[in-house]
């Protein structure tokens, strides 16, 4: 058994899954670094991400254009954002309880929606075509790294690229800095002329897209058919990938890698038939992300003003 | 749209049997919206009742297997302790992880809903100890009658877990209200630093909330498996600890206002099923509409403080 499971290609197997399944969870991770950053906690990303998954399908499967259903995924993320951030900054109502309640109406949403339309035909089960791995020319015929590294979907690329690209964002950029200083010192921010309450709309709008793109991978880069809760928690590990990650673009990259890897393996035994019981595997991303929660918060980066709401005096 | 919502209505308490069911449906709603209630209070984000309801119905389960051949009035009272010291511990966990390790309680919470759901599969599972004998269901064999929770009103479903929700609700008043732990609770919740300074023992406090919140909610899993299921099942809470916390907030956090509007989410519940026999609208509908809701009642309180705010500047 363990043979088996050291062999090279379970691990080329394991580890290109990793990174496939990372790819959800560091969108939205990195969406939810850039609001958080702004000062405002929305802690409804997996609310986001389900009711995103559920237009991504549900408008793939009607208009036959798959680009169409990311549109709509990211447009959804983005409206979904607009309501976090109308609640928390313009209306400033708690923010938890915000983010809890679109949690709340993603899943309440989705699951009406999906019985509508969808139920009925219970004979036939409605499918969609998914997104085709990209297989890079010349990269991806290296042994190995080409399956590990070069053979995915356009998501994870641009998920991989979207690091770096934030990462700039954020500490090289006028916009970045403002965003940043909106959430460590808003009163600076608003004494140098810069309305804080339009950077967190920015910030938390655009986290809601990225969710909402996040959440496209899970029906257009996975699944052909949409199952209720199909997040399953993707959105709580985004968050937790932001905390464990330090708020800091690369190590939320890594955390995301973690709690994917971890899931690949799973999955992986799973596959190969090893006697194990499987929930226990299931679960390790859920223990893991408690663990990587204990002691993050001492050499905390969170931004000073997360979860306040901005009162100009 | 009239008669969708004649069929809302007389689904939910159009008829005798209507307002038992709808009462039936309240009962867990009650258990749940209370431990959001007692957490919330104090400012403390449990987002767990989900597991905690789990982990309380097993436990609750564990008691049977235990004790099933006891007299059934001893049985009750173990089944009652299991289950709330079941949701307590797994309250508990989570507040440990706070107080310790400065885990979110939100985001622990959450993790160890999952968790639960996945240790209740694994219990039923094929090589699970609970998996009823044969059955390819994933469920454990049924409760006899002698150990279920006795139906008090004949010709209805409403079990004395109703009444134990009842019970309650008055105890979670009596404790937040009249008692100087309720008092530090809400103390807690209004300014933690001011509470540490104070001298409060505020991770023992902490620990305490989420303990019993997390009993509360153990409650409400005894009740679903020995009035409702009256067998482990994998489904054993759809959403009900999340409806706890619409209805916590709609209920302003007031436990009698929790028995009030669980009371309507049980009618809403109930009449869904109504209405989708007659206009063959899924029954869904109303988690969304639950969820807007809360959407639109966090609003309307906010607005309605802001228009006085607005007066107050304009005078000056």
């Amino acid at each position: 058994m363990l043979d088996d499971l050291l062999q090279t290609a379970i691990i080329v197997s394991i580890l290109a899954s990793t990174l496939r399944i990372a790819t959800p969870i560091l969108l939205a991770a990195l969406g939810e670094l850039v609001t958080e950053r702004s000062g405002v906690l929305n802690l409804g990303v997996e609310g986001m991400m389900l009711m995103s998954a559920f237009m991504a399908f549900m408008v793939t499967y009607f208009s036959g254009s798959i680009w169409l259903g990311v549109l709509a995924a990211a447009a959804t993320g983005g409206l979904m954002g607009f309501l976090m951030v109308f609640m928390a900054a313009t209306l400033r109502v708690e923010q938890i309880v915000t983010g809890m309640a679109l949690n709340l109406l993603g899943a309440g949403v989705s699951l009406f929606w999906h019985r509508l339309l969808f139920d009925k035909t219970q004979a036939n089960v409605a499918t969609i075509d998914i997104f085709r791995p990209i297989h890079i020319p010349i990269l991806s015929d290296i042994p190995y790294f080409g399956e590990i590294f070069f053979s995915h979907r356009w998501m994870t690329f641009f998920a991989l690229m979207m690091v770096p690209v934030i990462w700039f964002f954020l500490y090289r950029t006028k916009y970045g800095l403002q965003i940043r200083a909106a959430g460590e010192n808003p009163r600076a921010v608003d004494t140098k002329g810069v309305s804080v309450i339009r950077l967190r709309y920015f910030a938390t709008i655009f986290g809601g897209i990225m969710a909402g793109i996040g959440g496209s991978v899970l029906t257009l880069g996975a699944s052909p058919r949409f199952v209720p809760g199909i997040t399953a928690g993707v959105g709580w590990l985004a968050i937790v990938a932001v905390i464990a990650g330090n708020w800091r673009p690369y190590r939320i990259m890594l955390a995301s890698l973690a709690f994917a890897f971890l899931q690949a393996f799973s999955l992986q035994l799973q596959g190969i038939g090893v006697q194990f019981p499987h929930q226990i595997l299931l679960a390790l991303p859920y223990i893991f992300a408690i663990i990587a929660m204990m002691g993050s918060r001492a050499r905390s980066e969170a931004p000073s003003a997360l979860g306040l709401p901005y009162f100009r005096e | 749209m009239l008669p969708a919502f004649e069929a809302l209505f007389t689904g939910a308490f159009g008829s005798r049997r209507a307002v038992l069911e709808t009462l039936t449906r309240s009962t867990p709603l009650i258990l749940t919206g209370l431990a959001a209630t007692l957490a919330f209070r104090a400012k403390i984000w449990n987002i767990g009742a989900e597991g905690q309801l789990v982990i309380g119905a097993m436990s609750g389960y564990f008691a049977f297997t235990l004790f099933g051949g006891f007299p059934r009035a001893i049985l009750f009272v173990l089944i009652i302790l299991f289950s709330f010291a079941g949701g307590a511990a797994y309250g508990l966990l989570a507040g440990f992880l706070k107080v310790r390790f400065r885990v979110d309680e939100i985001i622990s919470t959450v993790m160890l809903n999952y968790i639960a759901a996945f240790f209740l599969s694994l219990m039923l599972s094929s090589i699970g100890p609970w998996r009823e004998e044969g059955s390819y269901y994933q469920q454990s064999a049924e409760i006899p009658e002698a150990a279920r929770f006795p139906v008090f009103i004949s010709d209805s479903r409403l079990h004395v877990g109703f009444v134990i929700a009842l019970l309650a609700a008055v105890a979670v008043w009596i404790l937040l209200e009249k008692t100087p732990l309720g008092y530090e609770i809400r103390a807690y919740g209004f300014n933690p630093v001011a509470s540490r300074f104070k001298g409060t023992n505020v991770s023992g406090l902490v620990m305490l909330t989420l303990a019993l919140s997390g009993g509360l909610a153990g409650l409400a899993g005894a009740s679903e498996l020995y009035g409702i299921h009256h067998r482990v099942v994998m489904d054993l809470s759809i959403g009900l600890g999340f409806t706890g916390i619409i209805i916590a907030m709609l209920a302003a956090l007031d436990p009698f206002g929790v028995v009030i509007v669980s009371i309507l989410f049980g009618g809403l519940v109930n009449g869904a099923f109504k209405l989708q026999i007659v206009t063959g609208v899924p029954s869904a509908f109303i988690s969304a509409i639950q969820a807007i809701v809360l959407l639109f009642a966090l609003s309307a309180a906010v607005l309605a403080r802001y228009r006085i705010v607005r007066s107050v500047e304009d005078a000056g």
